[in-house]
């Protein structure tokens, strides 16, 4: 099918959903995007699962400074001032 | 969730830092620790060899805090010490780093070719069976430790840039710009980085959610 520009594929939207997201697409971009999934359940779940995917990694961050690590880096401040 | 805490007023923070300020350094340490703890995972292999990377990481920052001129933000230039010491002990420790090119390789499709019609049915390109909805799953679920467990094991399969590019946006916190100057990668290079990382984890929760 040859591309227009008012008309993108679900096989491009996966491909555009980072660019979308990280809003990097230019507005006309954005906009044939955002058309696209208004009307294809498809690609909504499928953009609706990258940000559960997104949700779930940032749930790795590290938990709070273990107390003994911050008291160990404490003292090498101490230790660093006083040169 | 943690969120990720940001220094406002890094210049401020600097000047109180050298001259002694604990209160400054113990906002640092909160504010970056666990950030800096990412980053140096994903080039060692263990959390053990991480937090000794980060052992290493703060001496240096104290060492360096004199000279730190504030040309990066304070926060990329910790992130730079960082990157440097555990590449170090990641070339040791036998991952393949230094990472040879970050800049990513070759085709990867987001989804595979087969479950979108093709050229010649009537709607090309088009589902041919629609991605599930994981808005009706629990939450618990979702973000369950078993699912998580399917994550933390996708994202150590990752390629090397594309784990650390995820690391660094997604779990760290960094903004893209942070992680471009960091690493040295283009704008478009870590945003296919990006694409590629979530995709492949996308795809891994995919099998899993789906069998379940």
């Amino acid at each position: 099918m040859p591309h227009s520009p008012l008309h993108i594929t679900c096989q491009e939207v996966v491909e555009l959903v980072s660019d979308y997201l990280e809003q990097a697409l230019p507005a006309d971009e954005a906009a044939v995007f955002e058309q696209h999934l208004n009307f294809c359940d498809g690609c909504a779940l499928y953009v609706d699962q990258v940000r559960k995917t997104i949700d779930a990694v940032g749930e790795l961050r590290a938990e709070d400074v273990p107390e003994e690590t911050k008291a160990r880096l404490l003292t090498a401040f101490r230790d660093w001032r006083r040169g | 969730m943690s969120s990720v805490a940001v220094i406002r007023d890094e210049a401020g923070l600097v000047e109180r830092l050298r001259g002694g300020d604990e209160a400054a350094f113990e906002t640092l340490v909160e504010s970056y620790y666990g950030m800096m703890l990412s980053v140096a995972q994903s080039y060692v292999k263990t959390r053990a060899v991480a937090e000794e990377v980060l052992q290493d990481a703060w001496l240096a920052v104290l060492q360096g805090l004199d000279r730190f001129e504030g040309r990066s933000s304070l926060k990329t230039w910790i992130i730079s010490i960082v990157i440097n010491i555990a590449k170090t002990r990641g070339a040791r420790e036998a991952r393949t780093v230094p990472f040879s090119s970050m800049a990513p390789e070759g085709e990867e499709p987001a989804v595979e070719p087969e479950r979108f019609r093709g050229a010649g049915d009537g709607f090309p390109g088009h589902w041919w069976a629609y991605p599930a909805n994981w808005s009706e799953r629990p939450e618990e679920v979702i973000l369950g430790r078993e699912t998580l467990g399917v994550v933390t094991e996708a994202i150590e399969q990752l390629p090397d840039a594309q784990r650390v590019v995820i690391t660094m946006r997604d779990i760290a916190g960094c903004s893209a710009e942070e992680v471009c100057e960091t690493l040295e990668l283009t704008e478009g290079n870590q945003r296919v980085l990006l694409h590629r990382a979530r995709s492949r984890v996308r795809a891994a929760l995919e099998r899993h959610l789906d069998a379940a």
